[in-house]
């Protein structure tokens, strides 16, 4: 298979479990977060060092670097979730500035020169690379796609919900406001420290500019245009999204000028994304939204 | 029988220099429907705010069964089995009918977190949850879109979660305004049935007919202080309530 189609392919399911991740607190719970690169980019820091400071294998580091994430990601969210929309937004925001600069000033973290020799993943003594390391992204991607939609089905899943849609109904339901979107949040960041493992073995050289607010954006774009909080939605938008920079190559300087009008389209046309409820995908597909069957 | 369910002692909220909610007493019994009322500004919803937690009081005590519930948070009491609606009324819009109800469902589940990750659309739960919107006649509609019911029926809704969780005592903030005539009969009909079943209910209403018919009792509140308190007939011949709604030397124009 074409080495070039398989780099993009990787680069999108990597970029799609991270998304789905911050599917899990924008989309189930409703809080907006504006910094979800920050925690890509401790996932891959984390990776990066366990593996070339502390020599750790991959699968050996794998647990520490969720665990990690998820930790900082409680650490970042108390205090940030107690804000609401405008304030959280740019609260993430803010996250995202300072995790950026953290990576860049501190020479713990490689400075502007990032950390280099990143080893492969290996697995049963295989170096993966190639179709081989798309694959195990996949297999990735499968388990954190389960996830999610277990979680959709779960009592802790319809508590978010129900805190994105009124608070203080929930609250009087018995609902801890707090707690569950903590639990979002954490759900949400360890998928991004999974993500970031994963780009920090691929790419085998890191630097903080990767994990920089454009970055945030795109992941929030890509879940806008394919369809806040449905299962298959981050796919899509992450597929889309990764697909259009490469047809349009020499339009790159503008990537961010095209993804601002696109949000802007999609809010203003299709709010729900792609596939979102009531969307026109959605009507061509006669897939009908749940519960509108009586 | 009359014995208290919730008592509030020197309740107080003051925002800033405004007194809210100044020390105020109330009592409900067991099994009684007990109408709040009073002026705009009275302090109503301050004090169900303060009931129910979303406020926490500058002073005095709540108690409920003999606990002390003041300064806890909503999410606590509700588990203490305290249900209650909004004036404004808040359905969980992109959710169904029945899924806003099986929410409240998961009260048992949201404080233990192995309990949390079951499935919540099980058979016994939809069918517990149908058993409820058909108590509160809303049967037939429980996989329309919450968001797109009209407010009569979403007032039953609040009732409905409500009820899931108070299975205690339920608050019901102006459950009557807005409704249609035969919606307000109806209305007051579930209220009864409600108060049958056993459960006490305090509720919050400008509508002077349906507060006379419904209340077993009534507390009656004017700058956050409570004026009076009685069964509907006193009320209605208290010279202090008369004059808190109408002006001092209203009542002889009225009569």
């Amino acid at each position: 298979m074409n080495a070039y189609l398989i780099t993009i392919g990787t680069l999108i399911v990597i970029y799609a479990i991270t998304v789905y991740g911050l599917n899990v607190i924008v989309g189930y719970a409703g809080q907006i977060s504006l910094g979800h690169a920050a925690f890509f980019g401790i996932g891959a820091y984390t990776a990066a060092l366990l593996s070339t400071k502390a020599g750790l294998s991959f699968w050996q580091a794998l647990p520490i670097v969720i665990v990690i994430s998820g930790l900082i990601g409680i650490l970042l969210g108390l205090p940030s979730l107690r804000l609401k929309e405008d304030f959280l937004a740019i609260t993430t925001i803010g996250i995202n500035f300072i995790v950026e600069a953290l990576f860049l000033y501190i020479p713990f973290f490689g400075g502007a020169l990032g950390i280099g020799g990143i080893p492969r993943v290996v697995l049963f003594g295989v170096k993966l690379k190639g179709l081989a390391f798309f694959l195990l992204c996949l297999s990735f991607l499968v388990i954190v796609m389960v996830i999610c939609w277990w979680f959709t089905r779960s009592w802790g899943g319809v508590a978010c919900f129900a805190l994105r849609e009124e608070e203080s109904a929930a609250a009087s339901l018995g609902i801890s406001p707090v707690r569950f979107k903590l639990l979002a949040f954490v759900i949400g960041t360890m998928m991004a420290g999974l993500g970031g493992a994963l780009y920090a073995h691929y790419m085998r050289f890191i630097s903080a500019t990767d994990f920089s607010f454009p970055m945030s954006i795109t992941f929030l774009s890509m879940i806008v245009l394919g369809g806040m909080g449905t299962l298959w939605g981050p796919l899509l938008g992450a597929v889309l999204l990764g697909i259009l920079p490469e047809l349009f190559r020499p339009l790159v300087d503008y990537r961010i000028l095209f993804y601002t009008a696109l949000l802007l389209l999609m809010i203003r046309f299709q709010p729900g994304g792609l596939l979102g409820e009531g969307s026109l995908v959605r009507k061509w597909l006669v897939l009908k939204p749940a519960g509108d069957h009586p | 029988m009359t014995d208290i369910l919730l008592q509030t002692r020197d309740l107080s909220k003051h925002f800033g220099g405004l007194k809210a909610v100044d020390r105020v007493a109330l009592e409900i019994n067991t099994g009684e429907i007990l109408g709040l009322l009073g002026p705009n500004g009275a302090g109503k919803t301050v004090c169900f705010n303060l009931i129910s937690g979303v406020y926490r009081p500058t002073a005095g005590e709540i108690h409920f069964r003999g606990r002390r519930i003041d300064g806890l948070p909503s999410h606590l009491i509700a588990r203490q089995g305290i249900g209650r609606t909004f004036q404004i009324v808040k359905p969980f819009a992109s959710l169904t009918v029945l899924e806003n109800v099986l929410v409240a469902r998961g009260i048992t589940r949201y404080g233990r977190f192995g309990r949390l990750w079951a499935p919540w659309k099980s058979g016994s739960e939809v069918a517990a949850g149908m058993e409820m919107l058909e108590r509160v006649g809303l049967g037939d509609l429980a996989h329309r879109k919450a968001g797109l019911l009209p407010l009569g029926n979403l007032r039953r809704l609040e009732i409905a979660r409500a009820l899931v969780v108070g299975h205690q005592l339920i608050l019901l903030d102006e459950s009557f305004s807005g409704l249609r005539h035969e919606e307000i009969a109806q209305l007051e009909a579930l209220i009864r049935r409600i108060r049958d079943d056993g459960i006490t209910v305090l509720l919050i209403e400008h509508n002077m007919r349906v507060t006379m018919e419904l209340c077993d009792r009534i507390v009656v509140l004017d700058h956050g202080r409570k004026i009076a308190q009685g069964d509907p007939r006193s009320i209605q011949e208290n010279e202090q309530v008369i004059e808190a709604y109408l002006g001092r030397g209203g009542g002889r124009h009225a009569a």
